[in-house]
């Protein structure tokens, strides 16, 4: 089996589930962060190096850990809407405790996981936009200056951005498995963002890119949940191929 | 220059201030307590990573910070801000302060103890323990569950178990008895850590880069961190020597969490079987330090102060 992870209304996952499906990958099965979450059995066990994961949701699927074929991760947030009755503080705490325990499953996974999880995010690294801004200097992408000061008043929470041009037209390149698909960009800046993929330890990766009359692309941004659907067939192809290779390999 | 960030009167801030004292390191206090009176900015461009900060109207370049020791507290609490509005200037001013700290802190060639990234392993028990277990130490069989079966057929196999939190919140370890059954109901509402219960010597080991200062615990109580609490009686700490295998495994546990200082939880089991509970990247050294005599401050300071 093969699963697509996301949160409920994660459009791009959906739209990844029904490509994959009917480029014949099978049984998939798409499973949002509630379904997990709200499991009428779960059982994660560590003996030694060897790990296990077992759930069953309500809707009676069953999943062993084992048995995975390659799973698609979009799971951002872990849902505690079951313990809305409880105290903030309490919520607070079984919210760290999903998150420690899906974390865990979901690192102990034996087959491939786009993306692997870690602890700044489940799908794959969160990063601050000067630390992004960092790491694609070093992979050679065009970046342009970043300041930081401690009055600035640029508000992030508002979607505010500093590498960003106000009312600049910001186009997705997608990175799967070393793959370049979404925005038709220059080979440079393909190697560029294959490289900061590999730096960032993100094997699917949306690199946002705006490109200035004059000054060609310069980095924008990066997601380890870029919206799939801007990478067409080319990536279903792509991904189809790395939960794939898992399987070719053993073989 | 080293860049100390806190409050200066915190144990372990103050004890590695002392020990830069006693080598004659220069350092600078960062105190959030004094968060009004502060200022920052980095720049990343064609030349690096640039900037300054600005602490009672003395600015300093960022450049000529070497080192960074950071046990930031969480500033949202600090008494400064108590009464401030969410969108009050002061309270703005801390927030953009403290997050224009840890950004430059995650990317600055200094040297940081530690960064934040590598420090998130200890936010899942589980998941740090299979992490250490690739450092070729022993870790006890965990069963995290939402069915009371699952539980009483794991305390049959392992006979004495016991559970905690899978994160690193409410971390306190009990003893799982007859008196719990009652409550393994509600393990359906949210999944629950049990783990082998191991006997034998508590260790806590503190690395500093390569070096290793270990100390032994005696204590009756399953949690000794809380060993006044359920036994009665505090626990009494010893600096001991660690065999060259151990202590090597732990730098590279430390190293390949990707932290430079770590305390580190061992237990010497009766069968020589070394396991390891878990890596704690900040780890609050100075209860060791003052109960053990471990010079383990200084190891920090010059760890600090060693130019790269």
């Amino acid at each position: 089996m093969w699963l697509v992870l996301c949160e409920t209304h994660d459009a791009a996952a959906a739209w990844a589930h029904a490509s994959l499906r009917a480029h014949g990958l099978a049984p998939l099965e798409l499973l949002s962060a509630e379904q997990l979450a709200l499991s009428e059995f779960q059982e994660h066990r560590l003996e030694g190096a060897r790990t296990t994961l077992r759930f069953r949701t309500e809707g009676g699927l069953q999943v062993d850990g084992q048995r995975l074929r390659g799973v698609v991760n979009r799971l951002w947030t872990v849902p505690t809407g079951h313990w809305r009755q409880a105290s903030a503080a309490d919520q607070g705490y079984v919210q760290q405790e999903l998150f420690a325990f899906f974390l865990s499953w979901l690192h102990a996974l034996p087959c491939p996981v786009l993306n692997r999880p870690t602890p700044q995010g489940l799908c794959g690294q969160w990063r601050q936009e000067s630390e992004w801004a960092w790491l694609a200097r070093q992979a050679g992408l065009p970046v342009a200056p970043y300041r930081q000061t401690s009055r600035d008043t640029v508000d992030e929470s508002r979607g505010e951005r500093r590498l960003v041009p106000a009312g600049a037209l910001v186009q997705t390149a997608i990175v799967v498995g070393g793959r370049v698909v979404g925005a038709a960009v220059p080979p440079a800046i393909a190697a560029g963002c294959v490289r900061l993929s590999e730096l960032a330890r993100t094997a699917l990766l949306g690199v946002d890119l705006v490109e200035g009359a004059g000054e060609g692309w310069r980095f924008a941004g990066a997601s380890p949940t870029p919206d799939l659907r801007l990478g067409g067939e080319p990536l279903v192809d792509a991904l189809m191929h790395e939960l794939r290779h898992f399987e070719r390999a053993a073989a | 220059m080293i860049l100390l960030c806190g409050i200066p009167s915190e144990s372990p801030l103050a004890l590695v201030g002392e020990a830069l004292d006693s080598i004659s390191a220069p350092y600078l206090w960062f105190n959030q307590r004094q968060f009004a009176r502060s200022d920052m900015a980095f720049d990343i461009d064609e030349r690096g990573i640039t900037g300054w900060l600005e602490i009672d109207g003395q600015g300093v370049p960022l450049e000529s910070v070497t080192g960074v020791y950071s046990r930031l507290m969480d500033h949202a609490k600090l008494p400064e801000l108590r009464g401030e509005a969410a969108d009050s200037p002061a309270r703005k001013h801390c927030d953009a302060l403290h997050d224009t700290l840890m950004r430059w802190t995650e990317i600055s060639p200094a040297r940081v103890v530690n960064r934040v990234a590598p420090m998130g392993s200890n936010s899942s028990k589980p998941y740090q323990a299979q992490l250490i277990c690739q450092h070729g130490f022993e870790v006890p069989a965990s069963l995290i569950t939402t069915d009371p079966r699952e539980v009483l057929a794991f305390r049959d196999q392992y006979g004495k178990i016991i559970y905690k939190s899978i994160s690193g919140v409410r971390s306190i370890v009990q003893a799982f008895d007859d008196a719990d059954l009652g409550r393994l109901a509600s393990l359906r509402w949210c999944p629950t850590q049990f783990q082998q219960y191991v006997a034998g010597t508590d260790v806590r080991v503190h690395v500093v880069d390569d070096e290793v200062y270990a100390t032994r615990i005696e204590s009756e109580a399953v949690d000794y961190r809380y060993a006044k609490r359920q036994v009665g009686e505090s626990a009494k700490l010893t600096a001991m020597e660690l065999d060259d295998d151990v202590a090597e495994r732990c730098v590279a546990l430390t190293r390949g969490l990707g932290l430079v200082f770590s305390g580190i939880d061992l237990k010497f089991a009766p069968d020589g079987r070394v396991y390891c509970f878990e890596v704690n990247p900040c780890p609050g050294f100075s209860y060791f330090e003052l109960n053990s005599g471990q010079p383990i401050a200084l190891a920090v300071a010059r760890h600090l102060a060693m130019a790269d």
